[in-house]
């Protein structure tokens, strides 16, 4: 019971310095890539650090609560994942709980954005939603193809059917993994997907009316999401982790790359990145789904 | 640059991450803006000492008024430093918000810009080089640290001596008092 | 005897209603309110019976008889507790309107119709209580004159074909077994021919897929919830539809039985299979025609299409947990759709009449209770977790993935996301954003409405949390049904291939959400400010409005727009207009001029000569 009590405090306290340590890598790689010296790695923290000491602005009880609904569900998110080892709430759901509790985050922001009462938040949550639709076609077909290979749905099995270096993505399933690389951006939101929090369009979207504490959760809340998409990714298609460490050197092996793609691309408008979401990686998430069937029709 | 001294964020741990963490709003106020691109930008890199820009008010703590003020905008620059959140600092930048600067004689620009919103700092130059914000950014530092950047109190004690001004140059400000006014109190 | 004296009393009960009202309109709410309840608490104390009594024999020769079992229990309670809660909610929402007495009558009658629906033992007096039920359907959807009368008749022709059908499959079952009780019936068909199962089963797919709106079938619906009176709008939606549903089980799974049904058709061509592919384009399509809506009770309408899908799916696909999530998606469907469409009531009764979506915003301000029932039912139907959508449809995708049934997995799926952003679109261009100066002074929902709606939203978390309990019902019609049961506790279900335990997900969000407030709490307090005081670039926020409401999901609108129409309803129209004209064109034999029925005779005359004197025609 103290094991299982530690684990969980570990594992959200691993999320939350992992993920401050990655936006602050994610603005020093871009930095350096653009020829300047950045920011220094610590920089997120004492971002947050002075968020927490201004004395913002609230707009009614919703504002409140909804982000604290919207973060407390990605820390809840964090139990479900295995993490190297780590994994609290095993017994309680698999794949599917997991993509359902994800819906809580722009759930929680959109509510809490809705008594902001600015139409900027209105259409980024649009746009949020919108590109979420887009992403979805691809992944949910490449979660089907995970799910019917490993015939369960439960992630602890898919990662412990792994071990050994029988990775994903050197499996039948390659397809798939490579199509998730191609939607990687678009469930980050980095570049050129970052299409719900365009500064220079609809003023931080979601994020206009926020200030002081409730914008160092939010921001907080950005660290937990990229922990959780690239944690998912490392998972299904790279084999998990026997210990934290190795699973945390795959992790950022695959934000790197993210961070490197976002410091060429410029933004995409809604319908091209949706035009792109739905061509090229849905026609090979299909094709990946097809291969997988057969093979299982003709294997067992 | 103390950034690195970890003993004195353990003892003044809000001063410090306000130094460290100076987020500009994005608002082109005047023709000094045309600077802010290149401080932004790889050649003379802002984001090293913690500044970048955001794009909203509600955001931000630091707001530079680059440029002249004219009368229209005053009133933006007015409610933009009334939605940003405490503590929050400002910094003239160029000629024009010190004394009128080019535009001294002219019937649609202000010339003290103290009179409305409280001014932490000011940098001279027509325009200032990008060197010139390095210099102010690391002046405000140590102001903050020796607790002489009040401009946001200043406007919270003296509020009905700014909303007057404000009401003397615009007629019709359509947004109520941001504090309470006394009736009572005279104008000092 | 019970069952008897349950069904007399919703009939009396119904036109007593009528007639008190006459005298007084306080007593006839009272009594109306005092007969649904009655009907639930009845109903409860039947659970657990299995009977089967005649009640009348001698009707055209064939006995008439009442029967419950697990599966009409489940349905029968279903119907008595949303009738209830819609009488309850129409007492606010009617008062002041015109032939109020005829209302009550007619909501209690359908109530009685459709408890006649699941009590019946023989398919004479299910297809009596059928008609009463759509008939009564009928007069209370065009009971606001105008726009809704053309709507009531696009119902009650689509619903007499129905009728028809299942009459020639009624027909044709007595006329091979000379017998129509249920029971007795099911033993006598597991020896006929496939071909003749198949026979019943599409006429009879007619009829329910009709009620149902299954996909080619569902053109009445959107018409017909939008011009409903909201609480009856609610009861059609709500149970109206699934009677449908329970149709389908009688003839699927009692009737016929499940191995033979399973093995209908050949290869990989089975009866089944079709039919879940059918439920399947029946989640995908309307859910994404939903999203492009402007009228709030037409959105809802559409959504109601799409949901039927899963029940469809989950129903005709044939493994435990399928059957499972079917029967427990249309208990939760009935919760939450009633809730949805008593919102949109209140929200009407309040505004006078506005649902449309675009000129409504920021009534949480005024009807904060509204809201949070609204806020519920959306995630119940959206599927978030802990709340009892999520279950129903964790069990429909859970078996369609392990089944290997990977593209029914897709559709199912990819339905959540079209709900998602229909429901936020209604959620947000009510609810949220800024409040229009005309509605400054609304006051929330009045009382009678309130009861109603916070009944519901406490029943979908609870069944969100705690499913165990409906869920051993319907897995006790699992197992009547022949099925294996399912390992179902009062958490969830544990399964090897993937559990699920709802009250550790609460308990984990609830103690997150308290660690999280007091992180908040460590920031310095923030300012309350008013919703005038919002980001608008400089400017103190314009006098309009400043709600983005119009077109809101703009950029895939322009997208998707030219595929999103409804191919099937302009087919029917065409047919409609050919059918129309062809009619003109007979219609103009007769022309009214007396010269020309003269020229009739004359020529039929000549003919009769011709042919007398000899000419051979063939």
């Amino acid at each position: 019971m103290v094991i299982k009590v530690l684990g969980i405090i570990a594992a959200v306290i691993i999320a939350l310095v992992i993920g401050i340590f990655f936006l602050g890598l994610f603005r020093k790689i871009i930095a350096r890539i653009q020829w300047r010296y950045g920011p220094p790695i610590i920089q997120p923290l004492l971002d947050i650090f002075k968020l927490f000491h201004q004395k913002g602005f609230s707009h009614g009880i919703i504002f409140d609560l909804g982000i604290i609904l919207s973060l407390a569900a990605s820390i809840v998110l964090i139990l479900f994942i295995p993490i190297g080892g780590l994994s609290s709430l095993e017994n309680s759901g698999g794949l599917l709980v997991i993509l359902y509790i994800m819906l809580f985050k722009p759930l929680g922001i959109a509510l809490s954005g809705g008594e902001g009462a600015n139409p900027n938040i209105s259409i980024g949550i649009s746009r949020r939603l919108i590109l979420s639709l887009g992403y979805e076609v691809p992944l949910l077909l490449i979660l089907i193809s995970v799910m019917t290979y490993y015939k369960t749905i439960s992630i602890i099995e898919i990662v412990n059917a792994q071990s050994n270096f029988q990775w994903s993505l050197f499996s039948p399933l390659f397809l798939s993994g490579l199509t998730y690389l191609m939607i990687l951006p678009a469930i980050l939101e980095i570049r050129p997907f970052d299409i719900a929090s365009a500064p220079q369009e609809i003023s931080s979207g979601p994020a206009v009316e926020y200030s002081g504490r409730y914008l160092a959760l939010y921001h907080i809340e950005h660290a937990f999401s990229l922990f959780i998409s690239t944690a998912i990714f490392v998972d299904l298609f790279l084999g998990g982790g026997a210990n934290p460490f190795y699973f945390l050197l795959k992790m950022l092996v695959v934000f790197v790359l993210g961070v490197f793609i976002h410091s060429v691309f410029p933004r995409f408008r809604t319908e091209q990145a949706i035009r792109y979401l739905w061509r090229w990686p849905a026609i090979l998430a299909v094709a990946g789904l097809i291969i997988i069937l057969i093979i299982k029709a003709r294997y067992g | 640059m103390d950034r690195k001294n970890i003993k004195k964020w353990l003892k003044e741990h809000g001063k410090m991450s306000h130094k460290y963490s100076l987020w500009v709003i994005y608002f082109c106020t005047g023709c000094g803006i045309i600077e802010i691109p290149p401080v932004i930008t790889s050649r003379w890199d802002a984001e090293r000492f913690g500044v970048i820009p955001v794009a909203t008010p509600r955001q931000a703590n630091l707001f530079l008024i680059t440029g002249y003020v004219s009368v229209k905008t005053l009133k933006a620059i007015i409610r933009t430093y009334e939605q940003m959140p405490d503590p929050k600092f400002t910094v003239g930048f160029g000629s024009c918000p010190i004394n009128g600067g080019m535009y001294w004689d002219s019937y649609n620009t202000i010339k003290h810009l103290d009179k409305y919103i409280p001014v932490d700092g000011w940098i001279a130059g027509c325009m200032p080089r990008p060197e010139a914000i390095f210099i102010a950014v690391t002046h405000l530092w140590t102001l903050i640290d020796k607790d002489m950047a009040t401009g946001y109190i200043k406007y919270r004690e003296k509020y009905k001596y700014y909303r007057a001004n404000q009401e003397k140059v615009l007629s019709e400000l359509e947004w109520p008092p941001l504090y309470p006014i006394n009736d009572n109190e005279e104008i000092k | 005897m019970y069952l008897q004296i349950l069904l007399l009393i919703a009939f009396i009960g119904a036109f007593l209603t009528y007639l008190l009202g006459k005298i007084s309109s306080k007593i006839r709410d009272i009594f109306a309110v005092f007969i649904s309840s009655t009907l639930i608490v009845m109903t409860a104390f039947l659970y657990g019976n299995f009977s089967e009594k005649t009640f009348y024999s001698g009707f055209l020769g064939l006995p008439l008889i009442l029967r419950i079992d697990m599966l009409s229990w489940l349905f029968a309670i279903t119907i008595a507790a949303i009738g209830t809660f819609s009488i309850i909610f129409s007492l606010s929402y009617i008062k002041g309107k015109e032939r109020t007495d005829f209302y009550y009558l007619m909501m209690l009658l359908v109530n009685a119709g459709m408890l006649g629906i699941v009590l019946s033992g023989d398919l004479i007096s299910f297809y009596i209580f059928w008609e009463i039920m759509s008939w009564s359907a009928f007069l209370l959807i065009s009971y606001n004159r105008g726009p809704a009368l053309a709507a009531g008749m696009k119902y009650i022709i689509m619903s007499i074909i129905g009728s028809v059908t299942m009459l020639i499959g009624i027909l044709s079952i007595y006329t091979s077994y000379r017998t129509l009780t249920i029971s007795e019936i099911a033993p006598l068909i597991a020896s006929a021919s496939p071909g003749y199962i198949l026979f019943i089963l599409i006429f009879f797919f007619i009829t329910f897929g009709i009620k149902n709106a299954v996909l080619p079938f569902h053109t009445w619906l959107p018409p017909a919830h939008s011009e409903a009176p909201s609480p009856f709008s609610a009861v059609l939606s709500g149970i109206l539809i699934k009677m449908g549903v329970y149709g389908f089980l009688l003839i699927m799974y009692v009737i016929i039985g499940l191995k033979k049904f399973l093995a209908l058709g050949g290869g990989s061509f089975n009866f089944h299979y079709i039919l879940s592919i059918l439920g399947a384009i029946t989640i995908v399509v309307p859910t994404f025609i939903a999203m492009l809506q402007n009228d709030a009770k037409r959105l809802l309408a559409w959504h109601s299409i799409g949901q039927v899908g899963y029940m469809i799916l989950g129903i005709a696909f044939g493994t435990s947990l399928s059957i499972a999530g079917g029967i427990f998606h249309f208990f939760n469907h009935a919760i939450f759709k009633t809730l949805l469409f008593m919102v949109v009531g209140a929200v009407e009764y309040r505004t006078k009449g506005i649902r449309d979506l675009n000129s409504l915003g920021g009534l949480i301000k005024k009807m904060p209770i509204t809201f949070i029932a609204a806020l519920v039912g959306a995630c119940g139907l959206i599927g978030v977790p802990l709340t009892n959508g999520f279950v129903s449809k964790w069990l429909i995708y859970k078996t369609l993935i392990l089944e290997r049934a990977p593209f029914l997995a897709f559709a199912a799926l990819i339905g959540t996301w079209g709900t998602i952003l229909s429901v936020y679109k209604f959620l947000h261009n009510m609810f949220l954003g800024q409040l229009p100066e005309k509605y400054k002074d609304i006051k929330d929902a009045p009382f009678s409405m309130k009861i109603p709606m916070l009944i519901l939203s406490f029943a979908i978390l609870l069944f969100g949390i705690l499913p165990g309990i409906p869920l051993r019902i319907i897995n006790a019609i699992g197992t009547s049904f022949g099925l294996e049961p399912l390992n179902v506790n009062i958490w969830g279900i544990a399964s090897e291939t993937g559990a699920l335990n709802t009250v550790n997900i609460f308990f984990a969000i609830l103690i997150a959400s308290i660690i999280v407030w007091m992180l908040l709490r460590m920031g310095k307090k923030s300012i309350p400010v008013s919703q005038k005081d919002s980001y608008a670039a400089g400017a103190y926020i314009p006098k309009e409005k400043y709600h983005y409401t119009v077109e809101f999901y703009n950029p895939f609108y322009r997208m998707a727009k030219p595929y999103l129409r409804d191919f099937i309803d302009e087919f029917y129209s065409i047919i409609v207009k050919a059918g129309r004209n062809l009619s003109g064109l007979v219609r103009k034999i007769y022309s009214g001029d007396l010269g020309y029925y003269v020229i009739y005779i004359l020529l039929f005359l000549a003919i009769l000569i011709i042919i007398k004197m000899g000419l051979v025609l063939w």
